[in-house]
């Protein structure tokens, strides 16, 4: 009987609950939550995010599927994340499954399971999601009474690491896709045939790539030989799927019971960039830029507060000063805002786009506090080579207006590790944050505080620096070691991101399919949680990269070949692998690419997409 | 002793709300329902008070913490509105607005000289129902066992305590159920509040064998 089973579940959960950390995370009944019953619908989807609800929970990719798919009558979409470690352990020592928030069912009872990889370090944790489930890792395992598995998420633009775990992947945004997946699987399911027919069908959806029915050769030194499709059912590249205008904002949010990261009502204005930072795998997968109008941005955030009771709105862009109508908008914000006594928050704000008007209102919508800049290198020749183009003069001169306007704290992002870096850009960060202070110091007195936040470079593939090569470790440890003399005594905080840790992102952002078994043994070996900086260990993954005999340096510091096939070149982001190439090229001769909303450099976007931009016109699609 | 003024104006009403914390709140400790509890009251869209300042938050006052994996029958709060309205106003709007697990029982307008729900607290009883079936003579012997003990020391959070004089009164009740569980009146003054689980582990049951539901507070 599946109600008694239920039942069991449930309340053999309950009776763990109190000996771990944090119970609240796994009980779900949320204000909000959507709950159908069981039988009263055809196909049940389980939408897993592999990290904690604290974190997952939060995640607007994840609550806007988990809308779309809820809206169909004949379907439940339901969510489960990641235990941690003291959940995990308890639940293997009782024997039982992962289990969904919602009717508490394990992850083997659903048809579908949906999982969200925002980004690499979660692949372990994806293994164990599906470890604990009940369901077999390999898609070659799986049979016809397994669930299919769907991926889908920013890392996904190179799937090809966890290829062999995933039954298909969702390439690109996935308001649409994941509907014409449910009829598929819905149309197989009454036609009662294989599972490889399953696949089949799933390969004819635009923006759906099987792993399955594509072939893998490799070259002796390792390089890829050939990718081909070993089904007719298959064409390559797989195009990403696009939305020519975005949909109305999510106001369908779940207000939890217990804190997560982010408890705010929030909404993506805008979605893509043109700005066309060489480094940036979000500005460049995302294209083209749409907008969403100021009218629809309002009416969203009015029903997101009257829905949750937040004391935030967020607005959320790739760069939110870039919208044409932000002025506008948040003149707008203000009566909200003051009516039900909420707060703002404004993130990813680019210096050149900030206005004095800009920095006046948010002055007076949410004063105090700190702000936040990247300007990402510590020299203008560096910011060229990056194309993120700002003179020292600018970023001064906005920095002053920031500690005129009244901020007090100002944080600052950089990037080290850059194959063009030398030491004396790096000295030049030092430097920069140093006479950034003094300037505060002088306008704002001695409260000023000034933050160095340093990430390491990693070559995301679909960027221009996809050849580039990951820094050494040593070089890595050099230059943070250099930052922190510079810095010595100057009272300017200094955080940096542990580079082994950024080392394992390289080499899962930029690896092929032979890689998943170094995942696979790195699961097997005990990696869990990678994205932790309390978990993250580098130790079963080197392990793992021996036992399979891959080198870890083919994959990290390895320069690539420009005529190499690289493991991702059959899924299609928009932009072209010819306009990437010659993108690298004027770095490395220090070329700045201008802003393209101005004018068109022909990335690819519009020539892989015109037929839809123009089968759907005014949708806000921003390129000229 | 009164509430701190966080704003420089009078607040207008003050507004005593009895609720229950169901099941489905079990797991929210007592920050997160604080939180729980403003967001219901700025979906109500009563005229409710806030604090001045960068970060508006609403002005509002549990009686007593409620500890984790606890539900409860009996709770109580005060929150603050800038105007007056109609109490079953405030109950239906309320009502409407609360999460699953939170129930609003009742609603009555406080005066705002009235000392602190906090301060007024005397005691919380308890009823305590077991996973698994209890020997009922077994049972007993346990409590009488607890009961003759002059002093009961125990510690929480490294600060050793006596339980004995925060016992009012314990006793083997037979549930709707049939099968025996416990009722418990424990003291809860400031600094001086007794914690069913600690008792039940006085006891030797841990926490993964019963269930804890606060019946009933007592205020002076």
């Amino acid at each position: 009987m599946t109600l008694s089973h239920q039942e069991t579940l449930q309340q053999r959960v309950e009776r763990l609950l109190p000996t771990v950390v944090k119970p609240g995370r796994y009980v779900g009944g949320e204000l909000n939550q959507i709950v159908k019953p069981w039988d009263s619908v055809q196909t049940h989807v389980a939408l897993v995010f592999p990290d904690i609800y604290d974190l997952g929970a939060a995640n607007l990719g994840m609550a806007l599927l988990y809308d779309i798919l809820n809206q169909r009558s004949d379907v439940a979409a339901e969510r489960a994340f990641a235990p941690w470690i003291d959940m995990e352990a308890a639940l293997r020592e009782a024997g039982i499954p992962l289990f969904s928030l919602e009717n508490k069912r394990p992850l083997a009872d659903f048809e579908i399971i949906g999982v969200s990889l925002p980004y690499e370090t979660l692949y372990t944790n994806f293994l164990n999601a599906l470890d604990l489930g009940g369901i077999p890792l390999y898609s070659a395992q799986r049979d016809k009474d397994h669930p299919l598995v769907i991926a889908g998420g920013q890392a996904v633009f190179n799937p090809e690491p966890v290829a062999p775990f995933v039954d298909a992947f969702a390439i690109g945004e996935g308001e649409e896709v994941v509907l014409e997946i449910v009829d598929a699987y819905q149309a197989w399911n009454l036609a009662d045939t294989s599972r490889q027919d399953l696949l089949t069908r799933l390969a004819g959806i635009p923006g759906v790539y099987v792993p399955a029915l594509v072939s893998v050769e490799y070259h002796p030194d390792g390089t890829i030989k050939q990718v081909k499709p070993i089904h007719p059912a298959v064409k390559l590249p797989v195009d990403k799927r696009l939305m020519a205008k975005l949909p109305p904002p999510l106001t369908h949010f779940l207000v939890p019971n217990v804190e997560i990261v982010q408890e705010r009502v929030s909404v993506e204005i805008m979605r893509g960039c043109t700005r066309g930072c060489r480094f940036c795998h979000a500005g460049m997968v995302n294209r083209p830029i749409r907008e969403r109008p100021v009218a629809e941005i309002l009416a969203a955030l009015g029903t997101g507060l009257d829905q949750t009771g937040y004391e935030e709105v967020s607005l959320l862009s790739l760069s939110s000063s870039d919208h044409s109508q932000v002025i506008p908008l948040i003149e707008r914000l203000k009566n909200l805002l003051t009516e039900r006594q909420v707060n703002i928050t404004l993130p990813s704000l680019r210096i050149e786009s900030f206005s004095e008007e800009l920095m006046d209102i948010l002055q007076k919508l949410s004063p105090g506090g700190g702000f936040t800049l990247a300007p990402e290198a510590g020299t203008e020749r560096l910011r060229n080579i990056i194309n993120k183009p700002l003179s020292d003069a600018d970023l001064m001169a906005t920095v002053r207006s920031v500690f005129q306007h009244g901020w007090n704290s100002l944080k600052l992002y950089f990037m080290i590790g850059h194959p063009q870096e030398t030491l004396a850009d790096v000295e030049a960060i030092a430097e920069l944050c140093k006479a950034l202070l003094q300037e505060g110091r002088r306008l704002a007195g001695g409260r000023v505080r000034v933050h160095a936040g340093i990430s390491t470079f990693i070559p995301k593939p679909h960027t221009p620096f996809q050849w580039a090569p990951f820094d050494h470790l040593e070089s890595i440890q050099t230059k943070i070691n250099l930052l922190h003399e510079g810095l010595r005594g100057s009272k300017i905080k200094l955080t940096w991101n542990d580079p082994q840790a950024s080392l394992l992102e390289a080499w899962l952002s930029r690896g092929d399919r032979r890689l998943a078994e170094v995942i696979h043994q790195a699961w097997g070996n005990g990696a869990r949680f990678d994205a932790w900086g309390d978990q993250f260990r580098i130790e079963p993954w080197q392990t793992a990269f021996e036992a399979c005999g891959l080198d870890q340096n083919f994959y990290s510091t390895r320069v690539r070949g420009l005529d190499e096939t690289l493991p991702w070149d059959h899924i299609n982001a928009g932009v072209r692998k010819a306009f990437l190439l010659e993108d690298y090229q004027w770095s490395l001769a220090g070329e700045v690419r201008p802003d393209c909303r101005q004018r068109c450099y022909a990335c690819g976007i519009l020539s892989s997409f015109n037929e839809l931009r123009l089968a759907v016109p005014g949708g806000g699609w921003g390129c000229p | 002793m009164g509430l701190p003024l966080m704003t420089p104006q009078t607040p207008i009403t003050r507004i005593r709300v009895q609720y229950a914390k169901g099941e489905a709140l079990r797991f929210t400790g007592h920050l997160d329902l604080q939180r729980l509890w403003e967001r219901t009251l700025r979906r109500s869209r009563l005229p409710i008070r806030y604090s001045q300042g960068y970060h508006p938050r609403a002005r509002l006052n549990l009686a007593s913490a409620l500890p984790l994996g606890f539900v409860s029958d009996d709770e109580w709060l005060d929150f603050w509105m800038d105007e007056p309205r109609p109490l079953d106003e405030i109950q239906d709007r309320l009502s409407s607005s609360s999460p699953p697990g939170l129930k609003i029982k009742a609603v009555q307008s406080v005066d705002l000289s009235e000392d602190s729900l906090q301060a007024r607290m005397k005691a919380s009883e308890f009823v305590i129902t077991f996973y698994d079936p209890q020997n009922k003579q077994d049972l007993h012997a346990k409590v009488a066992y607890l009961l003759v003990q002059d002093n009961i020391p125990r510690s929480r959070r490294k600060k050793a305590y006596d339980l004995r004089p925060l016992i009012l009164n314990l006793e083997v009740i037979t549930q709707s159920s049939g099968e025996p569980g416990l009722w418990m009146r424990l003291l809860a003054e400031p600094g001086a509040t007794g914690r069913p689980d600690d008792l039940l582990d006085q006891l030797g049951y841990p926490n993964t064998a019963y269930l804890v539901r606060r019946t009933q507070l007592i205020l002076a």
